[in-house]
């Protein structure tokens, strides 16, 4: 298997980054600014800077056809950007939220994104000819608390999202005049706006970090702070669900999962690490081990540690350089903090599977991993 | 209003009056346990451990949390585990745990059961009421206990007993 590709960017978190689909650009949240980057061969070099919001930048994600871009920020607004010829144009949305903005994803057809808030509502966000601006609609009840994630299904207009309040929940983003009709699916026929056609919950709770439809759109996975991965399988409108598994793991809570294949999932979190879940509706689902296949780590990240902490390591322990600074200065894994964002990068989770996953981390990294074969199986 | 006031510290929740966050929401009720079944429990629990069968005694008292019990029945059931845990061997804690582990495919969910009474049991004020002796030997026991824990069912047992509703 080819070795994952790291980049130190800065030493700043990265809570949100995006990629357009053919990797060229990456766009990463900095603070209260956005910064794009170009690839130039196996580095990224600094592109431009989307400026706007006061506050800290929670999300940024790039619409794959249009090259739109969209942020959201602390600061209760979020902005679409614009490719023009002289530069990004910035688009104000009218969220109409009193608390933080807190995620933002554009739907699969490019036409509405939801904006996630501190304010327990989703802001559902569309274009306004008229107007010529976004607005949106708000899909309230019955969230109580802050929304941490939410996940377009692939009909653009069943959208699931992650609370605070330990729920998981689907929901119908039905826009009239914008959306058609959608096909029926498992998890509703009649979908008007704010539907509620799911809302799940662990047993041993936990506010969930992150939720994502597989690529069918037919089971939602959904990770929580008590380390553990569910997997819903929806059986019909107004029905119980067919199966609900949890695998509750040994691992710190994962913050941020992404499906791999219908039948594959990769989550990772507080351990620095992506870990990756395999199963089916009728084999049930289990951690098959981690991603991050050489513990053995690269002179890249020993390269980082300063002189300073080397010199500090042979005055006080008497430790050689090269030794000290692998020995407890650096986390055995790639990333050295939480791992804040992972996407698929390469391939298509609905043809053929992803092969690809790009991360994002609190210590300023972007590591591109392939998911490639499994390893043996886990033991421990 | 006093300058110096704290703003930080204000609950502005309490003043909008659309929120509700009611406690049903995170945990179903359960039904309540009287006390009586309690000390049975814990007597058929003693019993296994009299005749040396503490592991199968652990894996009772672990199986059947009284979830719906007031305080005292609670604190009834603590005593009972950490009575149970204080008659395992040093030795024996690792191959009790393996063997509660891997019994079945709830195993999982008895060891983060286990690491709830074990905090429970450390912020006990009196020890001495638990039947391991004085305060330093029955401490010594849950965390080596806790120790072996964290080696099965990993960190994230610990972070269960923090986020999970269902107290002990």
């Amino acid at each position: 298997m080819a070795n994952p590709e790291v980049n130190l960017l800065f030493h700043q978190p990265i809570v949100d980054h995006a990629f357009t689909t053919d990797g060229s650009v990456l766009a990463v949240t900095k603070d209260n600014s956005v910064e794009l980057y170009e690839r130039h061969g196996h580095g990224f070099t600094l592109k431009d800077e989307l400026k706007g919001h006061d506050l800290v930048v929670t999300s940024v994600d790039i619409a794959p056809n249009s090259g739109k871009i969209v942020t959201c920020s602390q600061d209760r607004n979020a902005y679409v950007w614009e490719p023009t010829a002289t530069g990004w144009k910035e688009g104000l949305v009218l969220l109409r939220i009193n608390r933080a903005a807190t995620f933002v994803r554009w739907s699969p057809n490019e036409e509405k994104f939801a904006v996630g808030s501190g304010a327990r509502v989703i802001a559902i966000c569309y274009f306004e000819e008229e107007g010529n601006w976004w607005v949106s609609k708000h899909l309230k009840k019955p969230i109580r608390s802050t929304i941490l994630s939410v996940n377009w299904h692939p009909n653009s207009v069943l959208l699931a999202a992650g609370s605070a309040d330990a729920h998981a929940r689907v929901f119908s983003a039905f826009i009239k005049g914008v959306d058609q009709r959608p096909e029926p699916t498992p998890w509703g026929e009649r979908l008007p706006f704010n539907t509620v056609c799911g809302e799940f919950l662990n047993n041993s709770g936990g506010w969930v970090h992150d939720v994502a439809f597989s690529p069918s759109g037919n089971a939602l996975a959904f990770t929580a702070h008590d380390s553990s991965v569910t997997i819903v399988y929806p059986s019909g409108p107004d029905q119980p669900p067919q199966a609900v598994m949890t695998v509750s793991t040994h691992q710190l809570p994962f913050t941020t999962l992404t499906w791999i294949t219908e039948e594959e999932i990769v989550a990772a979190g507080h351990d620095c690490e992506p870990f990756r879940f395999r199963g089916s509706v009728s084999q049930g689902w289990g951690s098959v081990g981690a991603l991050d296949s050489s513990k053995s780590r690269s002179s890249s990240i020993a390269r980082e540690s300063s002189a300073r902490d080397l010199f500090k390591q042979m005055d006080l322990k008497g430790k050689n350089v090269n030794t000290a600074a692998t020995d407890d200065i650096q986390l055995k894994t790639i990333h050295q903090n939480t791992i804040t964002r992972i996407r698929p990068y390469e391939g298509d989770a609905a043809h053929g599977g992803v092969k690809k996953i790009s991360s994002s981390g609190i210590d300023g990294r972007i590591v591109i991993f392939p998911v490639g074969g499994a390893r043996p199986a886990f033991t421990h | 209003m006093a300058a110096n006031q704290n703003w930080r510290l204000i609950d502005v929740d309490a003043l909008d009056p659309e929120l509700t966050y009611p406690a049903e929401l995170l945990s179903p009720p359960f039904e309540p346990v009287p006390t009586s079944a309690i000390q049975q429990l814990g007597q058929q629990c003693r019993g296994l451990v009299q005749r040396g069968e503490s592991s199968e005694a652990l894996r009772i008292a672990l199986e059947s949390v009284p979830y719906g019990a007031d305080e005292a029945g609670k604190d009834l059931h603590c005593s009972t585990v950490v009575e149970i845990l204080g008659s395992i061997k040093q030795s024996e804690m690792s191959a009790t745990l393996n063997t509660i582990y891997s019994s079945s495919e709830a195993g999982s969910e008895l060891l983060d059961t286990l690491m709830k009474y074990l905090y429970k049991g450390m912020a006990k004020k009196d020890p001495s009421q638990s039947g391991t002796g004085g305060a330093s030997s029955g401490m010594s026991v849950l965390l080596s206990w806790h120790e072996k824990v964290v080696e099965i069912a990993g960190l994230g047992s610990i972070v269960r007993v923090m986020t999970d509703r269902r107290t002990v």
